[in-house]
């Protein structure tokens, strides 16, 4: 004996009931005058035993059929078998709960008279097609992973039907996500059997092998106990659907559209690059790519690409005006396997320039100045102008009601600061800002730490240690050319600091170090941190642990140091919150309040208007969209703005590789044996005749309710009546 | 507020211009059926009376007749004094009904009218009221003065202990010694048997007797419903039942004691008029008077 669903055994209190209402009423009685007591009297001289027994009787009666109907309700199943082997090995416990993992990420859009998912959907409902009445079904599909499923649905030709419906997204895949969706659905059902059936495409992508202790956690999940039977709760089984896919399927996709620079601005030529990568084992000697600027085409150039290589085709564009662009790169007349990353596109903001205020912890001007070299590093003067628009105060200079004018503030070697500036400091970043700290010798610890960490609530990233001077110095090391900061380096990021020196630096303080949301981005030859970053609400902190003038080493000196302060600052004002460039499944969301009169409109891809609803965003009036399922560019109009506002939905370009999974892998990824099916008839074959070794009794449960209504409905009729029987709800009491 | 029973003065005054079959039928209860055993004994004459049809031409004064040309009928002192007694029950259970018409409110309403009529003609009417025991005792009298008193005694009984009809009567019975009319007026909540061997003596002992059983109409129906909890009247132990679901053994038991006390009074040559408490009283005393 087994209860399928355990967790409504409570309703067995029910039983109470009748008993409990029977002595709510005895204190609910209200007291009447009677004259003729004498004929209750003798009535109940006469008949008192055979009405309490008939009461006793009757309130059996009443507990019988709460009692069948909540064990109904838990579904109690025999088991009349050991575990028995059909034969093809299939055991089903009872009826069973298969939850369908459909992986409709965009790998599956790939192939050349049919999808790969087309084949997916036939192997389902092959597989659906083994399933008989009683049995429950959910469909569990890769874009749907984080959002709520549907409840399990007992109509299998309409779960059918909705599988042959089903279109690949543009998501991409995550095949131990989509079985620990699938496992959190199993809770939903209430059949003993347990069937995990993933159905994908099999494309080695998705299945992160390299995420090796979410794989391990999954696996324990999935074996359950060792006492667990294969195809219950405990241990669910797993299937494994795959179409027979080529060997390799021949695909370029676009990978990236990347900028030249953090900040664009309008007026000077900027540079793209458009990333591109060839899977299969074909050579490409010139692939033709087209490249345009809010849908007109500004150029095209022909990229070779290496079997299984990667190219790249520049273009340049100048900006005529600030405002929001959409960069796209189209690969034309392609004809590959899969058509849906031939094209990529990006959302940029050009700006007249980035707004940067400087303030300094010294009164002193030009090069003796704290932050004196880091002007000139931003804004050198003289003709063609700079992407950085700077502007100097000195502390005593600097008020709250700046900071609203620019997109990032430079402190440099700035002792201490008012404790309204602080807060206001504090607002600027939490509210998007992007701020830079450099420190020196007027920098106290004590006081940092106690006025400006605040333990890691304030804004300043770390707290201090004491400032140290190693007798020979240190100097910059291990810069990551990745790093978006330092994307200026390029190749020549490992040499760059190589006759550079630092004299003199702070330490961070030990429980720095246990910060999880501290980012050390450059660090000196010796492993202490140059520069850290730190996300503060939707702002980024990032802190020079050394002066970012001479006074402590002689990195203004250096080449490197234009591009360093140049990378950091522009970084940190490269932000757009919130963001722009989106993956499939994501809203977009624009935080901006529209006035009377003035409504802010959106248009789809396609040119069709695209509703908006007012909410919120990290505590900001906003505007949002639904989520967005497609590719594409998107439109917001905003009459304050003279140029619409562009967002971009992009798929992961990890979808593009189309290198399927071996056999071995497929069968052995979760625990040795999977079942693996690649076509409909070896799923029938394996699975139409699974046996069953449980059978639910809850039919008979309430069938035996259903008898005792009756029983119950006879008895109070007859004892209305006066037959035989009437009721003596409580003992005579002395008045 | 007074206590004087509700003879209201409609009911006097329909009782007043009674019509012809209900007047005739008094009378003929009254001096028809109750003739003076002591007719024709050295009957003392009182006085004479329109000739009416129906009188014994016997009692026609032909000496008048012959004078004046006028039927006149000569009245005796026996004859035209019934000796009836009104036996009110004033136990705990005559106390049951709704504010302003429980049942001894309508029995002495019903007492007053009765007495009313017999005063009226000229008979003497007594009053017993008795619970336990015979708490009060008029004897019979004819004036308006001693129909006042009787009224008087009558507005102080108040519901008082149990019933016990059978001892009362038989004390009743002691006390009437000569032959006359005995209006029981009570709810009969008492052993049948008992009070019907009561009835028996009080007719042993030449006593012709009404018997005028008030119930309220809730003891007939019993319309209540749901657990409810019964307070006797006198003293009885209370009781919890289901009322839906006794109700019917709860008729059964009184429509068993309701055909013992019928049978039983049929037995015994009483006459039993079983009144409700929302009838007219009017009706009640036409039915009863019709009866006859």
């Amino acid at each position: 004996m087994e209860f399928l669903t355990p967790i409504l055994f409570g309703g067995l209190a029910l039983v109470s009931a009748p008993i409990l209402l029977h002595l709510l009423h005895r204190r609910n009685i209200k007291p009447v005058d009677w004259a003729a007591m004498r004929f209750l009297i003798e009535m109940m001289t006469r008949k008192r035993r055979r009405l309490l027994l008939n009461e006793l009787l009757l309130l059996l009666v009443r507990m019988a059929i709460i009692a069948c109907i909540a064990l109904a309700m838990v579904r109690p199943a025999l088991k009349h078998a050991a575990d028995g082997a059909s034969g093809a090995g299939i055991v089903r416990h009872g009826p069973t709960a298969a939850v369908l993992l459909l992986d409709d990420c965009l790998s599956t859009q790939a192939g050349r008279a049919q999808s790969s998912f087309e084949n997916m959907k036939r192997l389902a409902v092959a597989y659906l097609g083994t399933l008989r009445a009683g049995d429950e079904v959910s469909v569990v599909r890769m874009s749907q992973v984080g959002q709520a499923v549907a409840d399990p649905g007992f109509d299998l030709e309409a779960i059918k039907a909705g599988v042959l419906a089903a279109r690949p997204s543009f998501v991409a895949s995550d095949v131990p996500g989509l079985l620990e969706a699938g496992l959190g659905q199993l809770k939903h059902h209430a059949n003993p059997g347990a069937e995990l059936i993933l159905v994908t495409d099999g494309m080695g992508n998705g299945w992160r092998f390299g995420e090796i202790s979410r794989w391990e956690e999954l696996r324990r999940r999935l074996r359950g106990p060792a006492s667990a039977a294969a195809g219950t709760k405990e241990h669910p089984r797993l299937l494994v659907l795959c179409p027979e896919t080529p060997e390799t399927m021949r695909n370029i996709a676009i990978t990236a559209v990347t900028p030249d620079r953090s900040i664009l601005t309008s007026g000077m030529e900027s540079s793209f690059k458009v990333s591109l990568k060839s899977h299969g084992n074909t050579v490409a000697t010139s692939v033709p790519v087209q490249f345009l600027v809010d849908g007109r085409a500004v150029g095209q150039k022909a990229v070779a690409l290496p079997p299984d290589g990667e190219g790249e085709a520049l273009f340049t564009h100048t900006f005529a005006e600030p405002g929001s662009y959409a960069l796209e790169a189209r690969l034309v007349d392609n004809h590959d396997f899969l058509g849906a990353d031939d094209q990529r596109a990006l959302a940029i903001q050009v700006e007249p320039g980035l707004p940067v205020l400087l303030v300094d912890g010294n009164e002193r001007a030009g090069l003796r100045s704290k932050l004196g070299f880091l002007r000139y590093a931003l804004d050198p003067g003289g003709p063609g102008g700079s992407p950085f628009k700077v502007t100097t105060v000195s502390l005593a200079q600097f008020a709250p009601s700046l900071l609203a004018n620019y997109r990032v503030v430079v402190l440099g070697d700035v002792r201490a600061l008012e404790p309204a500036t602080v807060d206001a400091l504090e607002r600027y970043v939490v509210g998007g800002g992007g701020l830079l700290v450099g420190l020196g010798p007027e920098i106290n610890p004590g006081l940092i730490n106690r006025a400006w960490s605040r333990g890691g609530e304030g804004f300043f990233p770390a707290a201090l240690g004491n400032a140290t001077s190693p007798p020979k110095g240190v100097r910059p090391a291990g810069m990551n050319s990745t790093h978006p900061a330092f994307a200026g380096f390029g190749a020549q990021a490992e040499g760059a600091w190589k006759s550079a020196a630092v004299k003199s630096y702070f330490g961070l303080a030990p429980e720095a170090g246990q910060r999880g949301d501290l980012e050390v981005v450059l660090k000196y030859d010796n492993g202490d941190p140059m520069v850290l970053e730190r996300r503060r609400g939707l702002g980024l902190v990032a802190l020079v642990t050394t002066s970012l003038n001479a006074d402590w080493n002689d990195l203004p000196l250096q080449p490197a140091y234009v591009p360093l302060v140049r990378g950091l600052v522009g970084r940190l004002g490269s932000f757009i919150m919130p963001p722009r460039n989106l993956l499939p499944g994501e809203p977009i969301i624009y935080a901006q309040v529209a006035e009377p009169g003035h409504p802010i409109t959106g248009e789809d891809q396609a040119g069709k208007p695209l509703p908006l609803v007012a909410g919120g965003w990290e505590g900001r009036d906003a505007f949002l969209s639904e989520a967005l399922p497609t590719p594409g560019i998107y439109l917001l109009r905003d009459p304050k703005v003279p140029k619409p506002i562009r967002f971009v939905v992009a798929a992961s370009p990890g979808e593009s590789q189309l290198q399927p999974v071996t056999e071995h892998d497929l069968t052995q990824a979760v625990e040795p044996g999977t079942p693996l099916y690649r076509r409909g008839d070896q799923v029938t074959a394996a699975l139409a005749t699974a046996s069953r070794n449980s059978v639910e009794i809850w039919k008979w449960l309430l069938a035996g309710a259903i008898g005792f209504i009756f029983l119950e409905t006879w008895m109070t009729r007859r004892a209305a009546a006066g037959a035989a029987m009437g009721a003596v709800v409580g003992e005579p009491e002395k008045a | 507020m007074s206590t004087v029973p509700a003879v209201q003065p409609e009911v006097l005054a329909r009782l007043g211009s009674l019509s012809l079959t209900a007047r005739q039928a008094v009378e003929s209860i009254l001096a028809g059926q109750h003739r003076s055993v002591h007719h024709g004994l050295s009957i003392e004459f009182a006085d004479h009376r329109e000739y009416q049809p129906g009188d014994d031409l016997r009692h026609l004064d032909w000496l008048v007749l012959a004078r004046s040309d006028r039927y006149q009928i000569r009245r005796y002192e026996e004859e035209t004094r019934l000796r009836a007694t009104i036996v009110l029950d004033c136990s705990g259970s005559m106390g049951y009904g709704k504010t302003g018409s429980t049942k001894l409110e309508f029995g002495r309403s019903l007492a007053a009218a009765l007495g009313y009529l017999m005063v009226r003609q000229n008979d003497s009417v007594g009053l017993a009221t008795f619970d336990t025991e015979v708490r009060e005792f008029l004897p019979p009298g004819s004036t308006m003065s001693h129909y006042l008193h009787l009224l008087d005694a009558m507005s102080r009984s108040q519901p008082g202990e149990e019933t016990r009809l059978a001892p009362v009567l038989e004390e009743l019975a002691g006390r009437l010694r000569r032959r006359g009319l005995v209006l029981l007026i009570t709810d009969a909540f008492d052993d049948s048997t008992a009070l019907v061997q009561a009835l028996k003596l009080l007719r042993y002992r030449k006593q012709d007797v009404r018997l005028f059983q008030i119930l309220d109409p809730r003891e007939l129906d019993f319309p209540f419903s749901g657990m409810t909890e019964f307070v006797g009247l006198e003293h009885e132990p209370r009781l919890k039942f289901d009322a839906d679901r006794i109700r019917t053994h709860y008729r059964q038991e009184f429509a068993e004691h309701q055909a013992r006390l019928k049978a039983g009074c049929h037995a015994a040559g009483v006459q039993l008029e079983v009144c409700r408490t929302d009838e007219d009283l009017f009706t009640v005393l036409g039915r009863a008077l019709a009866a006859r």
